[in-house]
């Protein structure tokens, strides 16, 4: 509304009164919110509303055609199942252990008694820094199937034999999930470590008043205060999981064995791109988002996030 | 006693923490090792844990930084660029978006915000077919614009600067309006300044985004010399071509600058993040 | 550039606003959109750029080697065609991207180049729709009957030829003869794929070596086989046959010789073109190898231990008077609607592949055997080169007692989703894990596929 204002405006008034005019306390905040408007309409509603409507086209070079629901009714297959438990089953095990261990990690690294806090800090960050691709580099060296390779001489040397991690389903999965673990505990270690400044030495000590021993102190005392960050956690953990690729590309480059790497963006990506379906990748990131949604507030329920104030 | 005790757990604790860095960094080391070695061999067997140190070299590195590596360098420079620009663009746009909500009262912020977690939740996959279309329509493939255009109002930025300035003073603002500030000269001249930890925290938070994102330069990005770092990478593992010996020693100068632009800010990051971010 | 003016005008405002009391603050600026850099990448590769004013011409390829040919090409041209000189510019990059670059930018309807390299399995998804490429009928018309019909079969569509092969692409038997010799097995002896088994016992028996490799992330090991037999995956109405009973009996065939005669083993790394497999042979781990005529440049390029130890042979047969080799892989070299220059493109491209010249030019730069078949004989075929050097002398003997034998391959817009199903399900089902015998993983392929038909 008030930008229309604006336009009108803009006319009637001289340069120095469209400055006077922007500059105005009831204008200026619409000003500093344009980008992200701006962005919203171009870069999200625009788009989404063209992925809805690409879903139920078959797009072709120079044939676009609406097919109603036929692209919905193909995603209904055995391929598209099995990318969805993959993802599902990367999404469960990051959330439980890129929440679960670095509240224990950051818990020790805010305590009096650990030594070198600051070194362990900013080692566990390293990983965070280099690229999925790069990482995904080094996992497949240290992973090779060969018993000459890292970690199958580690195997060789308690007496296993040499295992192909990439060929199988378990141990495909293993390896992403720990790709994406390696990379992202010291960033979430970094969440936590943050969320634990706030929480007040008086507890502790009223606590340590009481009796508490220190796991009940952990229990009862650290836990409810860190809860904003382990809901904030645990939706941006969820999220990304949803939305892995990279983190499969770099180990099978979109082909796996079996399919066990393929996930449902993935899945986009090989219909919509590599296959050049378009109109079925749109009808599959259709899907993925309904997902999210219904996921993510199931989340936010089960965390009692909208019981508390906003 | 209990004072000795003491110093046992911390020593425990010390050994236990020296135990998790050291498989956390295993990686990163076999990655500087590995680049010190014959690259095909690499390929070939894997990494192996029993090598002669003597057959360490640098000849990875000469490789890059002679004629092989022209490319390399240049998908470096483009890196820097793509990441540089958006650094400073989405800074720029985030922050006043996210001061603008937590500063001031007006018709619509509540929406906007609620909008902006929306966006949180929406995977940039799922857009990507429409965007990528878009980009088309617009002549911006292959330029680097195209690259940084989905990232530049980011609203995990928006968000993480709404709740970092939502523990500023507001009674500044009135001061220097009665000083004769502009509203934009508050927020420029004032209020940034005061915001110093969040730019740290979100340059860097931005920066690794930039600098490791694949997909969406894969898509948009067409020719070798436009390429950033991981999609150039990316192109060295192709099978029809024999360049594993810019990979490695490519994957270890990647990781420079970022590790560079961690420790020039690491100061800021965590008191960044402890002030703002993850209130809730 | 307009939205640019309209940019920094704002900015400027901004500027104005951001002062305080009045004055002219600094604000913050911000970078606009950088022009890319002249960058001078080694994978980009220009040619004839001595002639001033020729045509540039710009060509996408994802195999290095390819560009080889292209370069004689350009030279003669440039030398016979002195009014009408060439500058190739030649990309490389990997499949997988520079064919979702080439199909995203035909379907956008700007940023192809001018020729681009299409790889076989990929082929199907440029000629749905409206084709986005150039019909090269009157330079192939003419000579078709001097070429194997089959490789310009695969790329064409309602009787249009669009790409133009690389090679025949005869598939073959290469034997290590210093194992084969430790095994006591006279590779001329081996006549059926019976007495490959039998000879593969004697390897396993007598050498550390197996006595094949069975790819399981690719299909070199098994569309080979099936379209040997006369089977393919489509029949040729183009209906899907992929479990017909041929190709349930080569996969169970594979699965025996790995699980059952224990003489072949999965291929390390998962494919034939895999760092790990190259190693391995090199240290001689299999006695023989079955894939085309082109993978001699990979003996060359990546075994460099085996050289002047391979010999090559037609395959084993399947029955008495069956066919001893099967037309394999392959790329289809394409002109695009987006050229500025077709007739030149299609010309330049006729003058590289269709000539004799050209087809004596595939096998003295690439190692592969020509389409051209009435080549074969040529004196100029017997000049000595590195793949004579490798490999025995008889090559193109072997290949011309072939002629004839070599089936065509049914090429229809699924052939990427059935590609996909082999590489990613069957064979790692039916040969590597053994949890699916193979008709049963064939089947299921069969119904993936089915339920992803789009349609027509």
């Amino acid at each position: 509304m008030e930008r229309s204002e604006t336009m009108a405006n803009k006319k009637t008034f001289s340069l120095k009164g469209i400055l006077h005019f922007l500059n105005s306390r009831k204008v200026a905040p619409y000003v500093f919110v344009s980008p992200f408007i701006v962005s919203f309409l171009v870069l999200y509603l625009y788009p989404m509303i063209q992925a809805i409507v690409m879903s139920f086209q078959q797009v072709l070079p120079g044939q676009t055609t609406f097919i109603g629901t036929h692209n919905y009714q193909r995603i209904l297959n055995p391929t598209f199942f099995q990318a969805l438990g993959n993802t599902a089953t990367y999404v469960f095990f990051t959330v439980i252990i890129l929440v679960m261990i670095p509240i224990v990690l950051s818990v020790f690294l805010n305590s009096k008694s650990l030594y070198f806090k600051n070194f362990f800090r900013a080692s566990l960050f390293i990983p965070a820094l280099t690229s999925v691709i790069v990482a995904g580099i080094i996992f497949r060296m240290m992973f090779g199937e060969s018993e000459n390779s890292f970690v199958n001489e580690l195997l060789g040397l308690v007496g296993m034999e040499p295992v192909q991690w990439r060929y199988g389903a378990g141990t495909g999965m293993f390896l992403m999930v720990l790709l994406a673990s390696w990379r992202w505990i010291g960033v979430n270690i970094l969440y936590f470590l943050a969320g634990l400044q706030n929480v007040s030495e008086e507890l502790y000590e009223a606590a340590d008043i009481d009796g508490a021993s220190a796991w009940q102190k952990f229990l009862f005392v650290t836990m409810p205060a860190l809860k904003p960050v382990i809901i904030f956690v645990a939706t941006i953990t969820i999220i990304n999981g949803f939305r892995m690729f990279e983190e499969s590309f770099v180990f099978w480059e979109n082909s796996s064995p079996g399919n066990i790497g393929l996930t449902i963006v993935g899945y986009i990506y090989r219909e919509g791109i590599q296959q050049n379906d378009m109109g079925f990748g749109a009808a599959i990131g259709v899907v993925l988002m309904l997902i999210i949604f219904v996921v993510s507030m199931l989340q936010l329920k089960f965390f009692g996030a909208f019981k508390k104030e906003d | 006693m209990g004072k000795n005790n003491k110093k046992w757990v911390s020593i425990l604790l010390t050994a236990l923490f020296a135990v998790i860095t050291v498989i956390a960094l295993t990686p990163v080391v076999s990655l500087i090792v590995a680049s010190m070695r014959p690259s095909s061999e690499l390929m070939r067997q894997g990494l192996s844990f029993f090598f002669d140190p003597a057959t360490l070299d640098l000849g990875n590195y000469l490789a890059v930084f002679s004629e092989e590596g022209a490319s390399y360098w240049q998908w470096y420079m483009n890196s820097l660029i793509v990441s540089g620009g958006l650094i400073v663009l989405s800074l720029f746009f985030s922050s006043m978006v996210g001061y603008a909500l937590a500063m001031y009262n007006f018709k619509g912020s509540r929406v906007i915000f609620l909008l902006v977690l929306f966006v949180l939740m929406v995977p940039f996959e799922i857009l990507m077919l429409p965007l990528y279309q878009m980009m088309i329509g617009l002549s911006l493939v292959d330029t680097y614009f195209a690259v940084m255009l989905p990232l530049i109002v980011a609203p995990v930025a928006v968000f993480f600067f709404r709740q970092y300035c939502l523990g500023l003073p507001k009674e500044l603002m009135e001061s220097a309006r009665i000083d004769g500030c502009t509203e934009y000269g508050i927020f420029f001249k004032i209020m940034a300044p005061l915001m110093g930890p969040s730019f740290a925290a979100m340059a860097i938070l931005q920066g690794l985004t930039s600098w490791n994102n694949f997909l969406w330069p894969l898509l948009v990005l067409r020719s070798n010399e436009m390429f950033t770092l991981p999609v150039g990478l990316a192109t060295l593992l192709t099978p029809y071509g024999n360049n594993y010996e810019l990979l490695f020693s490519g994957s270890v100068l990647t990781i420079v600058p970022i590790v560079i632009l961690f420790l020039f800010f690491q100061r800021f990051f965590i008191s960044g993040l402890t002030v703002g971010g993850v209130k809730g | 550039m307009k939205h640019w003016s309209i940019f920094g005008g704002a900015m400027l405002s901004l500027v104005y606003l951001a002062g305080c009391g009045g004055g002219s603050g600094d604000g913050s600026g911000s970078e606009g959109s950088e022009e890319g850099g002249e960058g001078e990448a080694d994978e980009v590769e220009v040619i004839g750029e001595d002639s001033e004013d020729a045509t540039e011409l710009t060509f996408w390829t994802f195999n290095e080697q390819h560009i080889g040919i292209y370069e004689d090409a350009v030279e003669r041209w440039n030398e016979e065609y002195e009014d009408r000189p060439i500058k190739l510019q030649a990309e490389v990059y990997p499949i997988e991207q520079m064919n979702n670059n080439l199909l995203l930018s035909l379907q956008s309807g700007s940023g192809a180049p001018d020729m681009a390299d299409i790889e076989i399995s990929y082929f199907a998804n440029f000629l749905e729709g409206d084709v986005q490429l150039e019909s090269m009928n009157e330079h192939v018309e003419p000579v078709l009957d001097d070429m194997v019909e089959e490789r310009f079969d695969i790329y064409s569509k309602d009787d249009n030829y669009y790409g133009m092969p690389y090679h025949v692409g005869a598939t073959v038997m290469y034997y290590n003869t210093d194992i084969m010799e430790e095994a006591g097995v006279d590779i001329d002896e081996i006549v059926t794929w019976d007495d490959y088994v039998e000879a593969g016992e004697q390897v396993v028996e007598n050498t550390d070596s197996m006595m094949t490799t069975v790819e399981v992330d690719e299909h070199f090991s098994f569309w080979p086989l099936i379209s040997q037999r006369g089977s393919d995956y489509f029949n040729d109405e183009g209906d899907l046959t992929l479990a017909d009973d041929t190709n349930v009996d080569t996969l169970q065939f594979l699965s025996d010789m790995v699980n059952e005669d224990e003489v072949a083993e999965v291929t390390p790394g998962g494919f034939h073109h895999s760092e790990e497999y190259y190693g391995y042979m090199n240290d001689g781990g299999a006695a023989s190898l079955m894939m085309p005529t082109w993978y001699m440049g990979r003996f060359i390029d990546y075994m460099p231990d085996l050289e002047g130890k391979m010999e090559i042979r037609p395959l084993p047969v399947w029955e008495e008077g069956g066919n001893r080799t099967a037309g394999m892989g392959g790329t289809g070299t394409v002109v695009t609607n987006q050229t500025e220059e077709p007739e030149l493109a299609k010309e330049f491209l006729a003058y590289a592949k269709l000539s004799e010249e050209g087809n004596i030019a595939l096998w003295q730069e690439l190692g592969f055997d020509p389409p051209m078949y009435t080549v074969w004989d040529d004196e100029a075929m017997d000049e000595p080169n590195p793949y004579y050097d490798y490999f025995d002398d008889d090559i193109f003997d072997t290949l011309l007692d072939l002629n004839g034998e070599i089936e065509a391959l049914n090429i229809t817009p699924d052939l990427p989703d059935v590609q996909s199903e082999i590489h990613t399900n069957v064979l790692n089902s039916a040969v590597r894990q053994q949890n699916q015998d193979p008709e049963e993983a064939l089947k299921q392929a069969e119904e993936a596929v089915r339920s992803g038909q789009t349609e027509e």
